[in-house]
């Protein structure tokens, strides 16, 4: 399949090798673009092996990855619609923006199999841009590790002041954050749920200043989410930090926390919900979800399929140019086939 | 006497290009439109300014370098007597400038004094024209007796035209003065100068006033700056990138359009976002505007800069190849224009002089005509001829007389060298060689003493009255058709008084100010009449090595050529036949156009292309040949049939031709589209080689003129056939392939940003952050691909045997429309394998947004990288290096930038390299985004080859190199489907060969090749019919 082309004539001449002249051979040879190359030739053995083997490697590896997908198990609940009371279901808007009412919930996830700690809990919103431009540059990282003092803020906007004072931290992000809270229960016991080291460690460290506490924070007159205590500084408010690690997609899952204990079938969680947050008014989605995790993540079907796919299209390709190499076998450099197949 | 003059090579389109992306760099500045940080295209500019900047800098500083060497140059001037020391930039016009022997001239001098003899030769003019001989220089009649003494006295006026570059002629007046002559004007001409640069020789010292300084010297005017030359790609390029921009406009304003229906429909509902209820006026273009900055990277901000550092490359490698070193004299090739050298491989036409370029321009004096005598004939050495031998020694007066003319009338300077032995210096090679063999006839020429020699058919019609010259027609007829090139030696004796009368006469005339030639032409026409004809001497001009099996190897590879000669007609035919330019009788068929009226010419021109139409089924050899005076006549009143016959001959030869003519033709075959190389070496020959698309100079004999002028410059002719075939072949092939890859590369990051923004509400978002998206373009994307430069497709070997390959470089075959929609989709393919498995593989809980950026940015490094591996032909070090290298620097760099806490990406590339996932990721997306193209790429190679691919695998499985000549007996058509001339063609035209496109007059053009007619490309015309896009189709 390859071939060397060398400077015959040079190096014919060439006396015993040293490093200068090595070097001096080398760009003479670059010079006259005679330096040795390998020549790849599309053969059809070549080719078709090339193929098979993409398949037999691909395969295996699309199970193996369909199979770590399968073994992390996971309850998705979508509580959106059914938290909301009977006579609200007609104006959903209403019912989450009235102040007034107390929004709790409570949902029942039945496990079906046995899940083995950690299992983590992700809130899931769906048709919501956090990637919107307006919305994702709207933060200032600096005043997110400096607090206060740094004031060049207007990335912000409009969330940069209210009442004339800065906001901290300032812009539609942090002013939108997620605010819905879920507690857990198994069969009326607790359940084990930890909340920290939910945010990634270098965010935590280096992001987010260790003394910097929210200030004037949702004090305006639109109340967008989540209100944070003043008292605990940016970098432990974890359930900050995630939110503020804007999604790319549309559709995406933030972490809340970790069951410590593991389920097992038939188990009955109860969860207690808040369901503060407004995704009524631009017919988001949310939910929640209860997810272990493999070698690979979470339950992802999408990377073990493709895999498959291709494995066998690429089987599919080569089992074609077998074909074809079998029906017309012609040596290579010679062009005395049909000349109606070229010109057709 | 600076000159820090730059002017970039396609100013015009970078000047363009230059204003976009300043623009766009200006809009990045309104932070409500940037997508990200605005360093995102200034980097990238300052980047690319600043390597353009410090190669200009770079020039700029080594011109300067050898500026102030030349300007700070001491030299002596006489003032008021006293020689002092200046600068030689301080030197003005009219100081009085003293040299001594061997100096260099500073600036054009007007001779006044020198040491020594009137009539020396004093002037090595080398650096100027490139003649090594000395030139005479005398000092002028005025000044003839002066005493130096009374040097600082003198006084005077000294009228000069107008600067200009010629360095052969200088009309100018001097007057002297009282006390010195009383007022008398004294005229001057180039003997009486000494030019910049040239040298001193033989001569102790000698005095001048200067005349021109600085840039208005000859040499300084003639250093000029050659009209920039646009190539056929370059042109291609542009309108691809015209089109490109075109589709960047309507993608902008298609998004700008959705965003903003998107923005007052669905954003509004999106509380999260605050839309304001009311907005700035402003408001409607944000969007678009934002969207126009994402797109900006469609149009490859390093294309330029990359281009011009591979061409400069192209151009070194030239410049290198050993293979065209001229071993006898050790001129390398040179390449004056590094821009151009893809157009090589691009050659329709090629335009020749004979002599000197086909020709060694080695006169040897072989023959001659004495009388009604024929000597030289048994054994075609004249010299060695017995009965010459014995008719010298027995003193026969014709015999004598003839030599003598031969040994005097010319301008040969004898030199006497310090062996003793005497060498003669001629600016004429005939007139050399003619002086050279008449010193071995023991007429030894050692002095200067008036006699005629001139072209046969010039000296003919003086002959006196009554003497019999058809001995001599049919001498000069014979020798002519050897290839020989004749001078007839007449000779007439003057009276004293007829001489004097003449000689005012002709003092008269050479100090005219305007049409001085002329005049002097016309003065010493008066003296030739009455001649009595001596004989005829036959001079050999031999061809250079190689040149037939050039010439053979350029037609095969479907090149033109048309020879273009001021010899004359059996002599330039000769020459044709002896080296391959047209076949003998019963293949090849030579028409001729002659005439001296308008309905002569007219109607030999109307007969022959009636036959040149009819003769285009048959596989025939068909030339036309034209003589200057017809051509003139052709060119003038019958401009379409000329330039129909032009578009259906592949050869012409067109003798007596002026170097005027010859810039016409090209002229002529270049409104016809065709690209059009012009190859010379002499003064003659510059006008052309400026006028052509490509001009290349022969260093040769003649000087350097033409090889200053010419773009590229060789030693040899036959150097030719490599400086096309293999250079420009590969010049073309690499610049097809960066500049469709540079696109590629950019619309794929485009693409993927389009396609995201469709799912981010078409705000105009950016996936990838700042720092990729400036390294993109300018690092990660563009090294690989640079070593393209010395991929080869092909073998110089496989190339050299199959010229007729040529042909895809000549239809421009790798870069057209069509190939570029081939990257295009392939960039829309990949942008779509990138992006759906980007985001269905980080979906949910990963689908942080600096991790998809990074995610799709390292798909498309991988792609990219896999892309130039497959297009690569051949593998040296040099492209693994960069290729996998790039890929590792891919890597360090997002490591270096996730290192950095302040960083948008601080921690990124780590988590995601430390992720299983990551790197199924990419593999998928490599196996996806490979798999179908290179099950494309092998069925095409393999089932739909081209000429190339079956070359390719010939020459590496080792298999036995089949002969393509021979597939095919069917004539190949070369299509050219719209002329740009209103010619219409008949259609009765044999039905089996009838091509696609009748109505074009080329399409039934044939190869003629000497070698096998042979149907080479026989799917082109369905190609260029499907596809819109032909040779010579450029601008439709």
């Amino acid at each position: 399949m390859m071939e060397v082309e060398g400077s015959n004539t040079w190096m014919n001449r060439s006396p015993p090798p040293q490093s200068s002249f090595v070097r001096s051979k080398a760009l003479y040879q670059f010079k006259q673009q005679k330096l040795p190359a390998c020549k790849p030739v599309l053969t059809p053995t070549s080719v078709i092996t090339v193929f098979m083997l993409m398949g037999f490697v691909f395969i295996p590896i699309g199970f193996v990855t369909l199979r770590a997908s399968r073994d992390s198990i996971e309850i998705v609940d979508r509580y959106d619609v059914e938290c909301i009371p009977e006579e609200y279901r007609t104006n959903k808007l209403s019912y989450i923006t009235d102040s007034s009412i107390l929004k709790n919930c409570t949902r029942y996830l039945k496990v079906q199999k046995y899940m083995k700690a950690p299992i983590f809990i992700y809130y899931q919103l769906d048709n919501y841009y956090q990637n919107h431009r307006r919305y994702v540059k709207s933060r200032s990282d600096q005043q997110l590790l400096h607090g206060q003092e740094y004031s060049h803020t207007s990335a912000c906007e409009p969330e940069e002041s209210s009442n004339g004072l800065p906001i901290v931290p300032c812009g539609l992000i942090a002013w939108s954050m997620f605010n819905d809270t879920f507690t857990f229960a198994r069969e009326s016991a607790k359940l084990k749920v930890s909340r920290s080291n939910i945010a990634w460690k270098s965010d935590r460290e280096h992001k987010f200043g260790k003394d910097v506490y929210p200030f004037n924070f949702q004090n305006g007159s639109l109340i967008g989410g989540a209100k944070l205590d003043p008292k605990v500084p940016l970098s432990d408010q974890e359930d900050f930090i995630v939110w503020m690690r804007a999604a790319a997609l549309l559709s995406f899952r933030k972490l809340y926390g970790r069951i410590e204990e593991d389920l097992e079938p038939g188990n009955v969680v109860v969860v207690n919900l808040m369901n503060n947050y407004n995704t009524y008014s631009f017919s988001g989605q949310k939910k929640l979800i209860l997810s272990t995790s493999s070698w690979l993540g979470g339950r992802n079907d999408f990377l073990g399929i493709t895999y498959l796919v291709v494995g066998a299209s690429s089987i599919v390709i080569s089992i074609i140019f077998m074909l074809l190499h079998l029906k017309n076998p012609r040596p290579y450099g010679d062009n005395s086939w049909n000349k109606k197949s070229l010109s057709s | 006497m600076k000159r820090f003059v730059y002017i970039n090579d396609d100013e015009a389109s970078k000047e363009v290009m230059n204003q976009y992306f300043l623009l766009i760099a200006c809009l990045q500045l309104w932070s409500l439109i940037t997508p990200v940080n605005p360093a995102s295209t200034w980097g990238p500019l300052i980047f690319i300014f600043a390597v353009s900047a410090s190669k200009e800098a770079w020039d700029d500083y080594h011109r300067f370098l050898s500026d102030k060497i030349a300007n700070e140059k001491q030299v002596w001037i006489v003032k008021h007597g006293i020689k002092k020391h200046i600068q030689a930039q301080e030197i003005q016009v009219g100081n009085i400038v003293w040299l001594r022997e061997n100096d260099e001239v500073p600036c054009d001098l007007v001779l006044l004094f020198k040491c020594g003899k009137k009539w020396t030769h004093t002037l090595q003019t080398a650096a100027l024209d490139g003649e090594t001989d000395l030139k005479t220089r005398v000092i002028p009649s005025a000044c003839v007796g002066i005493d130096l003494e009374l040097l600082h006295r003198m006084k005077g006026v000294l009228e000069c035209p107008v600067p200009d570059k010629d360095i052969r002629r200088f009309d100018a007046n001097m007057r002297l003065f009282p006390p010195f002559i009383d007022n008398d004007v004294c005229s001057l001409t180039i003997k009486n100068t000494l030019l910049q640069s040239c040298y001193l020789r033989n001569t102790e010292w000698a005095c001048g006033a200067s005349v021109y300084t600085g840039n208005q010297t000859k040499l300084g005017m003639s250093r000029g700056i050659a009209e920039p030359k646009l190539t056929a790609m370059d042109a291609m390029i542009d309108k691809l990138t015209g089109a490109i921009f075109v589709f960047q406009i309507v993608v902008v304003l298609v998004l700008g359009v959705a965003g903003n229906v998107w923005k007052d429909t669905e954003a509004r509902k999106q509380w999260y976002v605050q839309y304001p209820a009311e907005a700035p006026w402003y408001e409607l273009l944000v969007i678009p505007l934002r969207f126009e900055l994402l797109c900006s990277i469609m149009i490859p901000i390093s294309i330029k800069v990359s281009l011009d550092l591979v061409k400069g490359l192209y151009a070194k490698f030239i410049e290198w190849d050993v293979e065209m070193i001229d071993q006898e004299t050790g001129t390398a090739s040179y390449a004056a224009n590094t821009a151009i050298s893809e157009d090589l491989g691009q050659v329709e036409y090629i335009l020749t002089d004979k002599t000197g370029t086909l020709t060694d321009n080695k006169m040897i004096f072989r023959r001659c005509c004495i009388g009604s005598i024929f000597y030289g004939n048994e054994n075609g050495d004249a010299l060695k001829d017995a009965h010459l031998l014995s008719a010298i020694t027995s003193g026969s007066t014709d015999v004598i007389r003839f030599l003598t003319v031969m040994a005097i009338g010319n301008t040969v300077i004898p030199v006497r060298s310090k062996a003793g032995d005497i060498v003669y210096k001629a600016q004429s090679q005939d007139e050399e060689a003619l002086v050279i063999a008449a010193a071995k006839l023991n007429m030894v020429f050692v002095g200067k003493n008036a006699n005629l020699l001139g072209a046969d058919e010039s000296i003919l019609p003086y002959a006196c009255a009554g003497q019999q010259t058809r001995t001599i027609t049919e001498a000069v007829e014979h020798y002519a058709q050897l290839g020989l090139r004749t001078l007839c030696l007449a000779w007439r004796e003057l009276e004293e008084d007829e001489y004097l009368e003449w000689l005012v006469k002709f003092k008269e005339a050479s100090s005219v100010l305007v049409d001085r030639e002329w005049r002097i032409a016309e003065v010493c026409q008066r003296l030739e009449h009455d001649l009595y004809i001596l004989g005829v001497t036959a001079i050999e001009d031999r061809l250079q090595d190689g040149v037939p099996e050039t010439i053979e190897t350029l037609r095969k590879a479907g090149i033109n050529f048309w020879m273009l000669t001021g010899d004359k007609q059996n002599t330039a035919i000769q020459i044709a036949l002896s080296c391959n330019f047209i076949s003998p009788e019963p293949k090849g068929q030579l028409l001729l156009i002659d005439g001296k009226s308008e309905e002569d010419v007219s109607r030999s021109l109307e007969r022959v292309l009636l036959t040149m139409r009819n003769t285009t089924s048959e596989p025939k050899d068909v030339a036309f040949v034209i003589d200057g005076w017809a051509l003139e006549i052709a060119v003038k009143h019958h401009r379409k049939d000329f330039v129909e016959l032009a578009i259906l001959s592949r050869t012409a030869i067109c003798c007596r031709v002026t170097p005027s003519q010859k810039a016409q033709l090209v002229e002529i075959l270049k409104s016809c589209d065709y690209r059009t190389l012009a190859i010379g070496d002499g003064g003659n020959d510059v006008r052309m080689i400026q006028q052509a698309d490509i001009g290349v100079g022969i260093s040769g004999r003649e000087g350097l003129q033409a090889a200053r002028a010419a773009d590229y410059s060789i030693g040899r002719f036959r150097f030719l056939k490599r400086l096309i075939l293999v250079h420009g072949r590969y010049s073309y092939n690499r610049r097809a392939f960066l500049s469709q890859y540079s696109f590629y590369k950019s619309l794929l990051i485009c693409f993927i940003q389009i396609f995201f923004s469709f799912i981010s509400g078409v705000s105009g978002t950016s996936l990838f952050n700042s720092v990729s998206l400036m390294a993109y373009n300018v690092f990660y994307t563009s090294v690989p691909v640079l070593v393209s430069v010395i991929d080869k497709d092909l073998s110089e070997t496989s190339v050299m045997q199959h010229p007729q390959i040529l042909f895809y470089c000549q239809a421009g075959r790798l870069l057209n429309p069509s190939t570029f929609a081939g990257w295009f989709g392939r960039s829309l393919f990949h942008a779509i394998v990138v992006f759906v498995i980007t985001i269905h593989a980080y979906a949910n809980e990963k689908s942080e947004m600096e991790e998809l950026g990074m995610v799709a940015l390292s798909g498309c490094i991988w792609l990219q990288a896999f892309v130039v591996a497959q297009e690569t032909n051949s593998f040296t070090v040099l492209q693994h290096l960069s290729i996998w290298g790039n890929l590792v620097g891919f890597y360090v760099i997002n490591f270096l930038f996730s290192a950095i806490p302040s960083s948008g990406m601080y921690t990124i590339m780590f988590r995601l390299c430390s992720q299983p996932s990551y790197w199924i990721t990419m593999f998928l997306i490599i196996g996806a985004g490979m798999g179908p193209i290179f099950a494309l790429k092998y069925y095409r190679y393999t089932y739909r080859p081209s000429k190339i691919n079956i070359l390719q695998q010939a020459e590496r499985t080792g298999g036995p190199i089949v002969t393509i000549g021979n597939i095919e007996t069917q004539p190949r058509t070369m299509e050219k489907e719209v002329s740009p001339l209103p010619i219409t063609q008949p259609k009765n035209r044999s039905p089996v060969y009838e091509p696609l496109l009748s109505e074009s007059p080329n399409a039934t053009r044939r190869s003629f090749g000497p070698g096998t007619p042979l149907e080479f490309f026989q799917s082109q015309s369905r190609l260029s019919s499907s596809s819109g896009y032909s040779r010579n189709c450029k601008d439709n």
